[in-house]
């Protein structure tokens, strides 16, 4: 009787549980089980955008570490990004958000900004909450969440703690696993190859924002989706001209700042083997390249950040490098911890509509 | 209201010739030219903008809802539906107008909320439950097409296609879509054979013992005010879970207390605006011109045809919820079975032929060439 007990609530207690035998780079954040798994569940709901056709999960895949394997991210149903899908590994612990870090708030402002941006999930909120009250299943999780009955505020809070479960686990790096050439890799990334002055910490970010000349992504400029979605963007963000830019201006939308333009978020390393392509432009394909860009001392830039130099790597070094970054990832998140596997997304009709508040 | 009734004189003074001594009702009139806003005058290319726009999904949140998804030409210029079709993933709430003759109405939508088609136009273009698009994405889109940013430029003066210009073009257009050709205008400018006799009869009773024109007056068949005639509540709201979502949505969302928004069952029309408890339950008198074609009726469509129409008036209207509110107005009439053909006769004239143009060319977004300006 008392294992049964013991088993039931290993159960209940979820992916947190499941998250604690493993080797993680913090200590997990503190989450309510039963409002994780209703923010699981939430994640991968396609009702949360206005014409039901995308959930949290289109563009943040678990099997890819929560990012989408996309160089430019898809959008809204007629329109398309103009940056890359982050992962979301250890969102919950980042100071910033959104590649050009324009929220550095708390993940509720990023939550809710993804749910309601008109080229992300265009969705009235409004609609959502009744949305989520004609569904029994959410009307007895939000209970159980201890959120009442469904809310907007609920459900962001059920998403930013589901958030905060997406840790990585048994990386190599945390684990202890590193192969040599691993080991020599992070020699290299300490020292002569200068990485961890940007990608510092258990994260290997300091989020950031740094121009380190990435080239353009042409496709924004040539899809007139993406690029209408790029207008509205920089016009909500008052930038000067925008309708004559042809440039990603990164963190200048938000600090109107000359000298930050096209400077970027260090990206964390974590689960990177996951979450190719990358940089916020989704055009290094691999982490050779990403690696080689760096050896060359990153790109062309005029306001490109004073430490990047070539590196001078000869190809072993190079070798040792992508094995160290590769073993900052750990699991697959495509696991019952992270994924709402049922197809249990129904609306139910209120039979008794008369004679029941609303 | 005085010009179309002085137009009408004159165009009846042309036809004294064959005008005879039959009396025209001096409560309704023909229909003249619809009245233009001073700050949105017409032009030739401003309504051919409009009616492409009209015609384009790109004002809408998915570039997929254009105006023409919930008005459609061959619908009447609504949907011969119940209830408007509503955004993907949603349902409306109140049953689609048409289009035509739109131009005269004070106030748009059921409940009056908007001052002007310019302001139906922005406001159907952002609803939730209708395109749900929002202004900078839209305006954003137009700026891709190439024909658009040319004809802003022309009729509007626009760098860039501003998206208030879009809904006056829209506007414009409408304007065009106007019916005043129909067999009652005929036989109001003076020409005694445009009705049959049946007509004749049914617009007698009209004006008289059945005592419509008392709200359906004027050229427009309607003055235009609120009433609640105890039409029974939207039955989808029983029957359809994503209706009882859009019916919650809605009070939620037009601003009621949390009390109506817990006890509330059926739509609480002017109120929403007013928010005076005696408005509840009243919509605006619809005109009753078109509406050979723009079946079902009423603000919810309970009613399928023009026929269950006159009975439901023949019978003293109906009960809802708010009928406290119910018109004194709206009592038996006493109609006999021929008497309702009559009327319903009568109201098939205010409807000409079915006005169905050819839908115009849309124009793609295309790469925006750098340096426009």
């Amino acid at each position: 009787m008392i294992l049964r007990t013991l088993a039931l609530s290993a159960l209940l207690m979820g992916s947190s549980a499941m998250a604690q035998e493993a080797v993680t780079p913090e200590p997990p954040m503190d989450v309510k089980p039963a409002q994780a798994e209703l923010g699981k569940r939430l994640f991968y709901d396609t009702r949360l955008s206005g014409d039901t056709n995308l959930s949290c999960a289109s563009c943040h895949h678990p099997d890819k570490a929560f990012s989408d394997g996309e160089a430019l991210s898809q959008a809204y149903t007629g329109a398309a990004h103009f940056r890359n899908s982050p992962t979301l590994a250890n969102v919950g612990f980042r100071d910033a958000w959104l590649h050009d870090g324009k929220l550095g708030t708390n993940l509720n402002d990023v939550t809710r900004e993804m749910i309601t941006e008109t080229f992300l999930m265009n969705m009235d909120m409004r609609i959502m909450q009744d949305r989520l009250k004609q569904d029994p299943k959410y009307v007895e999780m939000f209970d159980a969440a201890g959120y009442g009955e469904p809310s907007n505020g609920g459900a962001r809070n059920a998403l930013q703690a589901f958030q905060k479960t997406i840790q990585s686990r048994n990386a190599p790096v945390d684990t202890g696993a590193m192969s040599a050439s691993a080991q020599r890799g992070q020699g290299i990334f300490e020292g002569k190859g200068n990485c961890a002055s940007c990608h510092s910490g258990v994260r290997y970010t300091d989020d950031q924002p740094y121009n380190t000349g990435v080239g353009d992504n042409p496709d924004i400029w040539s899809d007139p989706m993406r690029h209408s979605a790029f207008v509205t963007y920089a016009k909500f963000m008052g930038v000067p001209n925008y309708m004559n830019l042809r440039e990603d201006l990164g963190a200048f939308v938000r600090t109107h700042q000359p000298e930050t333009r096209r400077s970027f978020l260090t990206p964390s390393l974590r689960e990177l083997t996951y979450t190719a392509p990358y940089m916020h432009n989704g055009t290094m394909a691999t982490l050779q390249e990403v690696v080689d860009f760096y050896d060359a001392g990153g790109g062309d830039d005029p306001l490109k950040d004073a430490r990047l130099k070539p590196l001078g790597l000869v190809p072993s070094e190079k070798a040792d490098l992508l094995a160290f970054l590769e073993a900052l990832s750990g699991e697959s998140f495509d696991t019952d911890a992270y994924v709402w596997r049922e197809d249990d997304y129904d609306y139910q009709l209120i039979e008794n509509w008369r004679d029941v508040p609303n | 209201m005085k010009r179309t009734t002085l137009m009408a004189a004159g165009l009846a003074i042309g036809f004294a010739s064959i005008a005879t001594a039959q009396e025209r009702p001096d409560t309704l009139a023909a229909l003249g030219p619809p009245p233009i806003p001073a700050d949105n005058p017409m032009s030739p290319e401003k309504i051919a903008l409009g009616e492409k726009l009209f015609f384009d999904p790109i004002l809408s949140g998915n570039n997929a809802m254009p105006c023409s998804a919930c008005h459609l030409p061959e619908n009447g210029w609504a949907v011969q539906d119940k209830i408007s079709f509503g955004y993907p993933g949603t349902t409306h709430w109140r049953n689609s107008q048409t289009i035509i003759n739109s131009a005269y109405y004070g106030k748009l939508f059921w409940a009056g909320s908007s001052k002007s088609l310019e302001g139906q136009a922005r406001s159907a273009a952002r609803g939730g439950v209708a395109g749900n698009g929002e202004d900078d994405m839209m305006e954003a889109r137009l700026a891709f097409v190439p024909e658009y940013r040319e004809a802003f430029r022309e009729v509007f003066g626009d760098d860039w296609p501003s998206i208030r210009h879009a809904y006056m073009a829209i506007a414009a257009y409408e304007r065009t879509l106007v019916q005043t050709d129909t067999p009652f205008d005929n036989y109001m400018n003076g020409d005694d054979a445009a009705l049959d006799d049946q007509q004749k009869r049914g617009l007698e009773l009209f004006t008289g013992k059945a005592n419509c024109a008392a709200c359906h007056n004027g050229a427009m068949l309607t003055n235009e005010a609120y009433y609640n005639l105890g039409v029974p509540p939207y039955d989808g709201w029983e029957e359809d879970p994503i209706a009882q979502i859009t019916f919650r949505f809605e009070l939620m969302a037009k601003g009621v207390t949390e009390k109506m928004y817990r006890s509330t069952k059926d739509d609480p029309g002017l109120y929403f605006r007013t928010k005076q408890a005696s408005d509840k339950g009243k919509f605006r008198v619809p005109s009753l011109r078109y509406t050979k074609y723009t079946y079902p009726y009423m603000h919810n469509g309970m009613l399928e045809t023009l026929r269950d129409v006159v009975v439901f008036y023949n019978e003293g209207g109906g009960e809802n919820e708010f009928s406290d509110n119910k018109s004194d107005m709206i009592q038996p009439l006493g109609l006999n079975d021929d008497e309702i053909d009559d009327i319903v006769a009568f109201i098939e004239s205010l409807s000409g032929d079915e006005i169905l143009p050819a839908e115009p060319e849309i124009p793609e977004m295309q790469p925006l060439p750098l340096a426009q300006n």
